[in-house]
């Protein structure tokens, strides 16, 4: 119990850490200004949490989805979030269960058929769940008529969702294994 | 709690791949101001520049420059040649410049 409420904690501080800072960059930087779309940092979140603490990590990444949008800055999104949040979380034990059912399970030792250490293959997960994470969400979008502020709900927001997720993880890696290095020489002489 | 870290240790494994295969490193103050001499010398002289150059722009020792310049090399950002016009200066090119 103790073990569900740290991790929950976790997935919800860096789920809202990452989306605001996703927001501020998205509404106040001025290269990047209304940008935001390919570069959606929370998917990062949602990968690693899930891929390190396992299913138990998906309520705090829910509450994590939903607090920006709605108590940092209410009315950012035109409709309601709670379902496409609910399908972007979802996305990656989607993806863990799919490549579950094709033999590659889930591991931590180089003989596992997926190495949860080898940051490939965690580049794999973040490749399939932001497919599922696009198609679904948009699908659903398109399903009830519903639609981001300037936006169409077409095979254009598609891919820009599917390469958001894509290079907004990617960035995120990259900036954590920058700021960590400090504390990953520290574990190598130890 | 011990599985919590347990799981923050594989994640650091992860990014430690990452940032080995992507050569991710810290500049020390004197390696960050020699390699951005270097840069900009080689991109006034659109090519090679040598040593005496980086000492006088960078504003450092000799010594200090030597010595960071060999461990630039080491390190494999900078290749160190001997001029062909003087036997006394070496030539410093950027990896992936040459």
């Amino acid at each position: 119990m103790k073990n569900f409420f740290i991790v929950s904690i976790t997935g919800f501080v860096f789920s809202s850490v990452l989306w605001i800072l996703w927001h501020f960059i998205d509404t106040h930087v001025l290269f990047f200004a209304g940008e935001g779309v390919f570069f959606y940092f929370p998917h990062a979140a949602r990968v690693l949490c899930i891929v390190y603490f396992g299913y138990k990590a998906i309520p705090g990444l829910y509450l994590g989805e939903l607090f920006g949008p709605n108590v940092i800055e209410p009315g950012f999104y035109s409709f309601p979030i709670y379902i496409t949040s609910l399908i972007s979380v979802m996305s990656v034990p989607l993806t863990l269960s799919m490549l579950n059912s094709l033999g590659f399970a889930l591991g931590h030792t180089i003989s596992s058929p997926l190495n949860r250490r080898n940051y490939k293959h965690v580049f794999l997960i973040t490749f399939i769940s932001a497919g599922f994470n696009s198609l679904l969400v948009n699908l659903y979008l398109s399903r009830n008529n519903l639609s981001y502020a300037n936006a169409i709900t077409d095979i254009d927001q598609v891919l820009s969702f599917f390469i958001g997720d894509i290079f907004g993880t990617v960035l995120v890696f990259i900036f954590l294994s920058f700021l960590l290095k400090p504390i990953l020489k520290q574990a190598q002489n130890q | 709690m011990n599985e919590f870290y347990r799981n923050i240790f594989d994640a650091l494994i992860m990014l430690d791949g990452l940032e080995k295969d992507l050569n991710i490193r810290h500049f020390s103050p004197n390696e960050l101001k020699v390699f951005y001499t270097i840069v900009t010398q080689n991109a006034l002289n659109e090519g090679d520049s040598n040593i005496s150059e980086i000492v006088n722009c960078s504003g450092m020792s000799r010594s200090t420059v030597y010595k960071t310049l060999k461990k630039l090399s080491h390190e494999g950002i900078i290749n160190l040649t001997q001029s062909e016009d003087d036997g006394r200066e070496s030539l410093i090119t950027l990896v992936g410049n040459s």
